[in-house]
């Protein structure tokens, strides 16, 4: 038996997905035709859905502040994300291969941080940000999203090192590779897709992340979930740039998890069936 | 001798000193130099500030270049959007942070501020007649704006620069002429009006948005009630009254019947287009969102519109007004710099500029809201609009200050419960006395847990 079970398409199959694409798509579809349209057609009652496309709002959009916001969110997510891979992956390894008495104990500590609500850790957070100096900085919020990414890491790395076989392991070390060369070119390569579905999850905490960076930025570390805020204006609300602003903040998201959807769904499926 | 002769020698060059000295004294004197080559008190200082984003900033950023050539010192001035600003800035306050030298005073906060200690008393800039010249003139200030800013005691903590002065806006006077209608002037002639106008050419009777506890209590007010007891030294809530129950029930009505569809929903944004296009008739909201009928390029509606008080209750007359204010935190580390910028931004030069340049009437200056040049520049289609403004601003420090209830720190508790009744209300889940009764005893709970004492 090889590969999925191939099932006719029946029309009430059809439907049931044609409904769920709609409920799943439409949302984001009605977002993306609102960005090229401009205020006054997006105020219009009925909707009109055939018009004349602008970019104006994506246009100006980069003329603001807003470019580098965006480029705030993805500095901050992508080095919080490398940093809690380059911190967890050894961590989660040396968890999986250890059999001593403290292993649960320890591995439930690494999870505390998780356990509370993010608005537990704001205020110290901005206390102590502001007494050393990482206020609306993007080092700030690095630091942020790793201590909130680690234990994620630590927690989804462990069961893919668990399915490494020891015996590799033992052999390499047998033939003269020392334990770094083992880690890195024979456990490493096994649990690529690991990674990858670890990578995006912490890519997508800290890209989506509204709370600590409303909290802890204010200008200059702005990220782009709280750009697209600020042009909810006293006066009025820009929607067409909210919604050019919420179309570009999920494009990476999209993009990036399109190009590694592979290794998310094994990534995410490895180890739900043993044996 | 030594000693002697240096002494001597040291007389005389005292004595050439001096007398150099003084003939520069006196050539000084007679020839003052101009004060722009004289040393700027503020050189080398950065000026940190914050407020939400707003047009008068906006206006105001054109100008700030000539501010920092006069006084040397840099301003950083960082807007955000409304909630993102008022969160920061509290939290900023509240920590005991001196990020910021000056602040917006957000209107719903002021209280919570001034109770908490969270800013500087202003009179000791103001009574300073070197640090405030007299032609600055802080009773200048409409007196209704400045109510929010003061604490118990009457001391200032904050300077007006925006008034809102709830008005009413009728865009369509030609479909009301038709019918024969009048101006509405009290709650049952508004009644009568929006019932007439709904439907006629697809136009609806009234058009508001989703702030209820902003749109209603004049309502709640006019019947003869308020939110709370006797505010703000009494803050137990009262939403429950009967006067309350009516005018939840007089409000609800005009949305349910008269209004457009989603209306519950619907942000200032929609519901200014809705009064601007013609596709509302009614809108009773701060003046600088009713104006735009008259002011705005983008009306559809100008030949057609009036802007005038809103109609009075069987009890009371009582439009709402609110403002916006400049203040300086208390932990700032610039305070006399940071006052020396809202005299600067605040001084009647400034706000006639932005009048002037601008059209940017919603200044709290009476001197400048009664000069003829202002009066020319507000008066359309033969409406004053800058006599309505003044008048509604200034009358809640006419007597009992009837606005007390919304800058009480309490407020927003209670006026997210008065939210939720009346959407409650509206759109028909419960009847108008069995939702204010569990909104009173929300609202009470509520208060409770947030520690107020009851």
């Amino acid at each position: 038996m090889s590969g999925p079970v191939r099932r006719s398409a029946s029309p009430r199959r059809l439907v049931a997905i044609g409904v769920t694409l709609i409920m799943l798509l439409s949302p984001f579809l009605w977002l993306l035709q609102m960005s090229f349209k401009s205020n006054d057609l997006i105020l219009q009652f009925p909707p009109p859905l055939i018009f004349t496309p602008t970019l104006q709002n994506y246009a100006s959009l980069w003329q603001g502040a807003f470019a580098a916001s965006f480029v705030n969110s993805l500095m901050s997510a992508s080095f919080s994300t490398a940093l809690a891979l380059v911190l967890g992956v050894p961590a989660a390894y040396a968890l999986s291969r250890w059999a001593g008495r403290g292993k649960h104990a320890l591995s439930f500590a690494i999870l505390v941080t998780r356990m509370a609500p993010p608005i537990a850790f704001t205020i110290p957070f901005f206390l102590f940000y502001r007494w050393i100096g990482l206020l609306d900085t993007v080092t700030g919020l690095v630091l942020v999203y790793t201590s909130f990414n680690l234990p994620l890491v630590i927690w989804m790395m462990q069961p893919f090192f668990e399915t490494v076989p020891s015996s590799l392991e033992e052999a390499a070390l047998v033939d003269g590779a020392s334990t770094r060369v083992v880690f890195l070119q024979i456990v490493l390569p096994m649990v690529a897709p690991g990674i990858a579905a670890t990578a995006i999850l912490c890519f997508l905490y800290a890209w989506n992340d509204f709370f600590f960076a409303l909290i802890l930025t204010r200008t200059n570390a702005r990220t782009a979930p709280v750009a697209v805020v600020n042009f909810m204006n006293y006066e009025g609300w820009e929607w067409g740039k909210i919604a050019a602003g919420g179309s570009l903040v999920m494009a990476p998201v999209l993009i990036f998890s399109l190009a590694v959807r592979r290794y998310l769904v094994s990534g995410l499926t490895a180890g739900a069936v043993k044996g | 001798m030594t000693k002697k002769n240096s002494s001597h020698k040291s007389a005389g060059f005292n004595r050439r000193a001096l007398l150099q000295a003084g003939a520069a004294t006196l050539g000084a004197a007679a020839f003052p130099l101009p004060a722009i080559a004289q040393t700027k008190p503020f050189a080398g200082v950065t000026l940190r500030g914050a407020s939400f984003q707003h047009r008068f900033f906006t206006l105001l950023q054109n100008y700030i270049p000539e501010f920092e050539a006069q006084t040397g010192m840099k301003v950083d001035l960082q807007l955000s959007a409304f909630p993102v600003y008022n969160q920061q800035a509290n939290l900023e306050l509240s920590s005991g942070g001196s990020a910021f030298d000056f602040v917006n005073v957000t209107f719903i906060l002021a209280a919570r501020w001034v109770a908490a200690g969270l800013l500087a008393n202003l009179d000791e800039f103001t009574i300073d007649p070197n640090l405030t010249p007299a032609e600055w003139n802080p009773k200048d200030f409409v007196e209704g704006a400045q109510v929010p800013y003061r604490d118990a005691k009457g001391a200032t903590y904050g300077y007006s620069w925006e008034g809102g002065a709830m008005v009413m806006g009728l865009s369509r006077m030609d479909l009301m002429e038709k019918k024969g209608l009048k101006v509405p002037k009290t709650f049952a002639e508004l009644q009568q009006v929006c019932a007439e106008i709904n439907g006629t050419e697809n136009v609806n009777g009234i058009v508001s948005f989703q702030l209820h506890h902003w749109c209603l209590p004049p309502y709640i007010q006019g019947f003869g009630g308020n939110i709370f007891r006797k505010p703000p030294a009494d803050i137990m809530p009262t939403l429950n009254s009967p006067e309350a129950i009516k005018a939840i029930e007089y409000y609800a009505n005009l949305l349910k019947n008269y209004a457009p569809k989603g209306v519950l929903t619907y942000t200032e944004d929609q519901a200014r287009q809705s009064h601007m296009t013609g596709r509302s008739n009614i809108f009773i909201h701060s003046s600088a969102w009713i104006t735009p009928i008259l002011l705005s390029n983008d009306s559809k509606v100008k030949d057609t519109s009036r802007v005038v008080r809103m109609p009075a209750g069987p009890v009371h007359d009582y439009p709402a007004a609110n403002s916006q204010g400049l203040g300086i935190p208390k932990n700032a580390k610039n305070k006399k710099a940071a006052w020396e910028f809202i005299k600067w931004a605040l001084s009647p030069e400034i706000s006639m500029r932005l009048v002037k340049e601008h059209g940017h009437s919603s200044v709290c200056r009476r001197s400048v809201i009664e000069s003829e040049e202002y009066r020319k520049l507000n008066t359309v289609n033969g409406q004053d609009l800058g006599a309505l403004y003044l008048e509604v601003l200034g009358l809640p420090a006419k007597g009992e200050n009837y606005m007390a209830y919304r800058t009480v720190k309490e407020f927003p508790i209670v006026g997210d419960v008065l939210n939720k009744a009346f959407e409650q209300v509206a759109t028909g889940q419960l009847a108008a006395q069995a939702a204010m009764n569990a909104a009173q005893e929300q609202a009470v709970a509520n208060l409770r847990r947030a520690g107020t004492a009851l």
